[in-house]
């Protein structure tokens, strides 16, 4: 019975590997298994573990079977599989500084796992001195193949990285600046460690934080409004009517660049490079105080520190176009839009 | 009353005695502090005589000056003058014909690994005397004894250079800084002078407690000996402490007035804001590099060995000397987390810059040392596992802890300002990627070091369980316990990170409390019950020391490069984010100077510090040897049921 379910899983997991190795590999549609906006970043760490059982249950009862596969291709397929899935299966792709780091940590990894014993290092090495031994005809002319290929490749290599090349050098952005402890708009100063959005306020009027952030929209698929907390609604009061005021004014001003979803894919996006800031990713606006996007949206791209280089920011200096109150309201309205709430020090 | 208990109580009053003495300099000086620290600013008078002074003013209806503190927001009176406005001239900044930044740089950086290694090394001694007199075994007994004594004798000599290294630095800052290092040592006087007295009941401590050691081995000396270990780290923390406060005042002034004057209160200008979490980080970071340099010695001399018996002694050298230096690493990235979370609340733009601005890259590649730190006494600890027998049973599950270990340093390293090219930029579709771009914020970060701690310690209990069978009636119950224990604790961290996402900054920032308590509990429950379960287990096998793969010490070697790199860039990382600021928003450095390496220039130095510290300690190890005798203490043959028990007691 033990030994049908682990044939069972193996089965499964086999085509799962199977869907993944194909996706990886470029040869079906990356998208056969959807990774969902938003649930992305859980669901390739899940699909890693599944894939990594797999390969343990495929492994266990391939030996069981006396079908054995060494532990030098093991490694060496497994780290090739992670080449494959980080390069192709993963989309929007990620830069090759990133791929190069994760997958120089992998092959530690790989180096920790097969050495982790005597007997699993003794086998992982061995396929290598038998090379180096060249004690039968075929490792002999597997040397002899080495002696030529190594030196080609890496001749390919050099001669690669003399080409000129016409990409546009890598520039390193700093995508948020240190801001400064203060800044002058319309001839006010704001500090920008203490100072508040003056609209983030209760029925009251009084500043409260808390009481905004539970009429916030809620995050995930679909983005839904709180129940009662509709700011188009002609009744609204408060927060919600100041949310409105600064979404009136993100849709004559800014959605243009910034997207009518906030994501920073509006009509005129792609004309940019880099394309305007997406504020529903959890590493923009949701890692900065308010304070922080009064500064860049008063002062613009052309206001940016010097550390800001190379200062890759088309955004008009706001404070020419509009009033304080309309700043603060329109910085409310994107943390209300995109659910996230602003950073604060308490 | 007991022989015992007399015996302590003599100890304790001889202890008292000598702790007496060697605090009399700084008492005689408390009442001067106490009347506001006689620290005027450039050579002005005394707040005691200034209060006088003040009574007279006002008598002759002059006004008083009062100053308000920058950070404690109190009103004082203004008791020096303003830090100094420099110029780059021969007069603010005299220098030879390059930048004066990187020799001062080297000298301060040589200090400070000295400094660590000598203010740690005392704290090993303490802590393996102590479990050597504990110890019942009269064999086990000496060679920790032995050990700890081989300790400080390496130390000693390490101390002198500390000295010198510090005589070196001192004169760099005269002789290149002098507007700077005069306005500092202005405003820290006292505390200058009471460190000097320190540095002289340190040295006097140090040399009693090692020229001593053979003299106080027996009954009351003996303990007398362990208690004096206590009082030299309590004065070496208290320097350390000191020469913190320092760097705390430059990072984030306070006790002065927005033109740096002095306000008279000695205790402001020390407790500033980043103070504490200073010292606390430094404390826990010198143990542990300590830890990684005796064991990096460990793994020389086990790799340069010329028979088992040493191969034994400096394979069970290395582990312990590791087991003390991990038992620092561990509650070492909660420090730092501390530290940083007190850097944003002082200063937003001073956090941002760190973590998310320009040196941003810089926190990348600590994370990738942190990682490596981990990564190297995991690995360790799974190919000690070889010199036992019985603990295959666990080997062939390590495949598993390196996957969860791997993943959890991957989400960790994740940067947020990805280096790119603009064809990548523009694939990606924008600066934000929908992956990359949740883990290289912290609350993912948070998750990844938790799950790569966890894991370190579940390899600890695996390690601790090698080569034995719990025999207790309740040993499957325990078993199934602590699995589901961690498996719980996984699922919380993964939990609490993802969650992190969904709530505000300042909850989110909160929830790291619950993930460190977490781990900390598989930490502290786990290694109890396992110890408690471990009670009389039956023995599949001795540790046979000296059985252990080199690759092994070459862990333990990385692990010790590791540490000194990491404190390298750590300490620059620490000092550029002032950026052009001498003291931060009090005085402007304007030197040529005043401007942030780039990265590359940055990492090239840092490792020329890490180079040429490693040669010198390999100097300082020879001279260890020398005078030696060849053949180490007794480290008998393991015997089963009755092998040397590393340090920590399992």
């Amino acid at each position: 019975m033990k030994s049908l379910i682990l044939w069972a899983g193996g089965i499964i997991g086999g085509i799962f590997l199977a869907v993944i190795f194909l996706m990886s590999s470029g040869l079906v549609s990356p998208q056969m298994i959807q990774l969902v906006p938003g649930y992305m970043p859980m669901q390739v760490l899940i699909e890693l573990t599944a894939c990594v059982g797999v390969f343990a249950l495929l492994s266990y009862l391939l030996a069981q079977n006396g079908l054995a596969i060494p532990k030098f291709w093991q490694g060496t397929l497994f780290w090739v599989f992670l080449l494959l899935y980080l390069k192709f299966r993963i989309y929007p792709p990620i830069p090759y500084s990133v791929r190069a780091l994760y997958l120089a940590v992998s092959a530690v990894a790989v180096f920790m796992w097969v050495s982790s014993n005597e007997e699993d290092w003794k086998q992982f090495k061995q396929p290598i001195l038998n090379v180096l031994d060249a004690m039968t005809p075929f490792h002999k002319a597997l040397r002899t193949f080495y002696l030529i290929a190594i030196p080609a490749l890496l001749w390919g290599f050099s001669y690669q990285s003399f080409l000129p090349s016409l990409e546009e050098p890598i520039e390193l952005r700093t995508v948020h600046p240190a801001p400064p402890a203060t800044t002058k708009v319309h001839g006010r100063t704001f500090v920008l460690q203490t100072a508040q959005n003056p609209y983030r306020v209760d029925l009251e009027g009084k500043y409260d934080q808390g009481f905004t952030d539970d009429l916030i929209v809620e995050q995930g698929m679909g983005r839904l409004m709180k129940p009662d907390a509709n700011p188009w609604d002609p009744d609204a009061k408060g927060y919600l009517k100041h949310v409105r005021e600064g979404g009136e004014v993100f849709f004559q001003n800014c959605h243009f660049c910034h997207g009518d979803n906030l994501n920073g894919r509006g009509l005129h996006a792609f004309a940019f490079n880099p394309i305007p800031a997406n504020f529903t990713d959890s590493g923009t606006i949701a890692q900065l105080q308010e304070t922080f996007l009064f500064w860049r949206v008063s002062k613009g791209g052309i206001g940016l520190p010097r550390e800001s280089f190379p200062w890759a920011s088309t955004m008009p200096r706001w404070e020419e176009h509009l009033t304080t109150d309309e700043i603060w309201k329109v910085i409310l309205f994107e943390y209300w839009h995109t659910g996230f709430y602003p950073r604060t020090w308490d | 009353m007991g022989g015992q208990t007399r015996k302590k109580l003599m100890a304790i009053m001889a202890l008292s005695a000598m702790i007496g003495l060697l605090m009399f300099p700084i008492l005689v000086s408390i009442p001067a502090l106490a009347a506001g620290g006689g620290a005027p600013a450039a050579g002005g008078p005394p707040p005691d005589v200034l209060a006088e002074q003040e009574g007279d003013a006002v008598e002759e209806g002059q006004k008083v000056e009062m100053g308000r503190d920058v950070y404690y927001k109190t009103e004082g009176i203004v008791s020096g003058l303003p830090a100094p406005k420099t110029e780059d001239d021969l007069r603010s900044y005299p220098r030879y014909n390059f930048e004066s930044r990187v020799l001062l740089w080297f000298a301060n950086q040589q200090h400070l690994y000295y400094g660590s290694f000598v203010l740690a090394v005392p704290i090993f001694c303490m802590i393996i005397e102590f479990v050597g007199i504990m110890s019942k075994d009269k064999a086990m007994s000496k060679k920790y004894d032995q050990l700890a004594y081989d300790f400080i004798k390496i130390s000693i000599t390490a101390y002198s250079i500390t000295a010198i290294l510090g005589g070196i630095l001192i004169f760099t800052f005269l002789t290149l800084y002098p507007a700077f290092f005069g306005y500092l040592s202005s405003i820290f006087r006292p505390v200058m002078h009471i460190y000097a007295l320190l540095f002289v009941a340190e040295s006097g401590t140090i040399y009693i407690y090692y020229y001593g050691w053979d003299k106080m081995k027996e009954g009351l000396l003996k303990w007398i000996h362990l208690s004096m270990s206590v009082v030299l780290n309590v004065i070496g923390t208290t320097l350390m402490m000191l020469a913190n406060s320092w760097i705390g005042f430059m990072m984030s002034p306070a006790g002065v007035d927005e033109q740096g004057r002095y306000l008279g209160n000695i205790w402001h200008v020390l407790h500033t804001a980043l103070w504490n979490p200073l010292n606390v980080h430094r404390l826990l970071g010198n143990m542990a590099f300590g830890g990684g340099v005796v064991a990096a010695y460990a793994a020389y001399r086990f790799l340069s060995a010329k028979n088992d018996e040493e191969r034994a002694h400096y394979d069970w050298m290395g582990y312990v000397a590791m087991a003390i230096g991990v038992m620092f690493l561990i509650p070492l990235p909660f420090a730092g987390y501390w530290l940083m979370r007190e850097v944003y609340a002082y200063r937003q733009q001073m956090g941002i810059t760190l973590m998310g601005g320009l040196l941003a890259w810089l926190f990348i590649i600590q994370a990738t040392m942190i990682g490596i730190l981990f990564l190297s006494s995991n690995y360790y600890l799974w190919q000690a596992l070889g010199r036992m027998r019985g603990a295959e049973k666990y080997q062939r599950y390590i495949k598993y802890l390196v996957f969860i270990l791997v993943v959890g340093f991957l989400v960790f390293i994740t940067p947020h300002t990805i280096v790119m090219t603009p064809t990548e930029l523009k694939a990606m579709g924008g600066q934000q990627h929908p992956v990359l771009g949740a883990y290289g914020v912290m609350s993912a970060k948070n998750g990844g070091i938790n799950v790569i701690i966890t894991t370190t310690v579940l390899s600890f209990i695996w390690y601790m369980r090698g080569n034995k069978v719990p025999i207790v009636p309740w040993a499957k119950f325990g078993d199934i316990f602590m699995g589901c224990f961690f498996g719980l604790a996984y699922l919380n961290i993964i939990w609490l990170a993802i969650y992190g996402y969904y709530i505000p900054a300042n909850v989110r920032v909160g929830l790291s409390v619950p993930q460190v308590v977490t781990t900390l509990s598989c930490l502290f429950f786990m290694t109890a019950l396992n110890l408690t379960m471990l009670k009389g287990a039956k023995m599949s096998g001795p540790i046979e020391w000296g059985k252990i793969s080199v690759r092994s010490q070459y862990a333990l070697i990385m692990l010790a490069t590791a540490f000194t790199w990491m404190m390298g860039l750590m300490g620059y990382i620490r000092s550029s984010v002032r950026l052009f600021w001498h003291v931060n928003e009090i005085m402007r450095d304007n030197s040529p100077w005043a401007y942030t390496h780039t990265t590359g220039f940055a990492a090239n130095m840092i490792s020329f510090n890490v180079l040429f510290f490693w040669f010198t300690i390999l100097f300082v190890f020879w001279l260890g040897t020398l005078g030696v005798k060849k053949v180490p203490v007794e480290a008998p043959a393991p015997v089963p049921g009755r092998v040397p028990q590393p340090a920590v007691g399992h």
